[in-house]
């Protein structure tokens, strides 16, 4: 469905986007996530036709977005950052004007605006001033308007952005339910989203993409880096002299807190089980454990990793 | 046609606002009064009063009208939606320009009324009236053509309005000076530029070829204009 290659964009001599090559196949929910100018955006506008790239090629549906402008922004529906909407307007108006922009006619409309009102839930809102309506319901308008021509490619700038968590699960049980459908193109820096709805992920950080997968994929590269986080009640520099010692230990960090000792532990070999090593140093000395635990890595620990780092240099 | 769709919606976004209601009351005063004077027995059953100091308020009203336009749609966001939608820069530059032109032409319509009244009461000369509406017409879309391109410029609605005043009052107040005070050969260029110079043969009665070409031409100009700017968005 999307097919992009050496993707290059910059606004004067800041490079925003650093040359992408993303492949998203029908059917998938693609999260894309990055931290704050990271490129997010500037990608999703190229995608949309909003504005060329510097260099590079993307084809949406097939039609390259420079030339054949026209078809990709038909099939396409877009929902840019912070739903930017008509305040003036009636949230039935609202639609109905891109409706027939889409080159939609009349009964068409009405039948596909009945039709998003149920699953968008507008149903009170649909004769409201769009200026008046709070975020989340500019949120569904934004949504359905994006939806309206059914498009096939369902491309959503930070859809559940200052949305409180109700609207957030409702926002993302709706792209969920969409997705079986469609493709869908998501932008966000909120990682639990990404995890429950997306079936990939791609990391974009300084403009590149820093890592690309399912969460699954993503997250067992880093299985393996999990830490063992050890409470006991003893002397931190004991805990710590003591713990060092045991073997499979690689670092450990010790820190006090209302009287107990709580050690974190890198072990040496990443494969390797450590805990019951612990477990019968602490035993050994009589100290009193009060929890012994691994921590599996999770996305945002990933993300973390791999922005944090200069660009390129992840694997 | 989807030019069309965008020039009802910017039409009907102007009533969207109280402010289109005072500007037509406010309006509709002026030409009254303006009217009133020249509406006695003895004096001409014509609008030349009228048409002559409407051309002089839509040097305030032109900008006021276009200002929102392109610089709201930029500064809200709404620009985005708008131009991923399946629609090319020339209709959206055209329909813009339609809308304004429509809500103008609205303005104006009250003073049909005017119209009517010589009727009953005299016996108007209904050429130079009809000249000068189709010139009122022609000016207030070129004006409206300077201020749809002045807003695609910026997002501050304030700045679109002093871009597009001060256009039109090159086009009308400098170049009258300015004719003046350049060589005979050059002011005769200024004269040409001069949108009241231009005006005046409609106010006669007359529609002359050359100044239907200078309107035009003017609003074609800054019609390609605004459209080239909107565009450059996609330019790199």
């Amino acid at each position: 469905m999307i097919e992009v290659r050496q993707l290059v964009k910059s606004y004067g001599p800041t490079l925003a986007v650093a040359g992408i090559d993303l492949d998203v196949a029908a059917g998938r929910i693609v999260g894309i996530l990055g931290p704050n100018g990271a490129g997010k955006t500037t990608t999703l506008r190229i995608l949309t036709c909003f504005m060329p790239a510097t260099s590079g090629t993307a084809k949406v549906n097939g039609h390259d977005v420079f030339r054949e402008s026209a078809q990709v922004r038909q099939c396409i529906g877009y929902l840019p950052e912070n739903t930017p909407l008509y305040p003036e307007m009636r949230v039935d108006e609202h639609l109905h004007y891109f409706g027939r922009l889409y080159g939609m006619n009349r009964a068409t409309r009405v039948r596909r605006i009945n039709e998003l009102t149920d699953r968008c839930g507008l149903g009170q809102i649909r004769r409201r001033l769009v200026g008046q309506l709070s975020k989340g319901n500019r949120q569904r308008v934004g949504l359905a308007q994006a939806m309206l021509h059914e498009p096939k490619l369902l491309v959503l700038d930070e859809p559940t952005i200052g949305l409180d968590p109700t609207q957030i699960t409702e926002v993302r049980r709706l792209i969920a339910e969409l997705g079986e459908k469609k493709t869908i193109l998501l932008s966000t820096h909120i990682l639990p989203e990404v995890e429950r709805t997306c079936d990939d992920v791609v990391i974009i950080h300084q403009g590149r993409i820093a890592a690309q997968g399912t969460p699954d994929q993503l997250k067992a590269r880093l299985r393996s880096r999990g830490r063992t986080r050890v409470e006991l009640k003893a002397n931190p520099v004991e805990v710590k002299k003591a713990l060092a010692e045991v073997d499979g230990v690689g670092a450990v960090a010790t820190t006090a807190r209302d009287g107990w000792c709580i050690a974190t532990i890198d072990a040496e070999d990443e494969e390797r089980d450590i805990r019951p090593a612990v477990a019968s140093a602490v035993m050994s000395r009589g100290w009193q454990l009060r929890e012994l635990r691994h921590d599996s890595p999770s996305l945002e620990e990933f993300f973390i990793r791999v922005t944090s780092a200069p660009a390129g240099e992840v694997t | 046609m989807k030019t069309l769709i965008i020039a009802q919606r910017e039409l009907s976004s102007f009533f969207y606002s109280p402010i289109a209601y005072v500007v037509m009351a406010l309006f509709m005063v002026l030409a009254g009064m303006l009217f009133r004077p020249g509406f006695a027995s003895g004096e001409p059953a014509e609008m030349r009063i009228l048409f002559g100091a409407t051309v002089w308020v839509l040097i305030g009203l032109a900008p006021a009208i276009t200002m929102r336009l392109f610089a709201e749609e930029q500064r809200s966001g709404t620009i985005e939606t708008l131009m991923t939608s399946p629609v090319t820069d020339a209709q959206v530059v055209i329909g813009k320009w339609l809308g304004a032109l429509g809500f103008y032409a609205l303005l104006l319509s009250p003073t049909l009324v005017c119209v009517v009244l010589l009727e009953i009461w005299g016996r108007p000369d209904y050429g130079p009236i009809v000249t000068g509406y189709i010139g009122l017409l022609l000016l207030g879309g070129l004006y409206l053509a300077i201020g749809t391109c002045a807003s695609v410029l910026t997002r501050n609605q304030i700045i679109a309005f002093v871009i597009t005043l001060v256009i039109i009052l090159v086009l009308t107040v400098v170049t009258h000076f300015l004719q003046f005070l350049l060589p005979p050969s050059w002011g005769k260029a200024m004269l040409f530029l001069n949108v009241n110079h231009q005006y005046e043969a409609f106010a006669k009665g007359l529609i002359d070829f050359a100044c239907v070409t200078y309107f035009v031409s003017g609003i074609l100009l800054f019609l390609v204009i605004a459209a080239v700017g909107l565009h450059s968005r996609r330019w790199r």
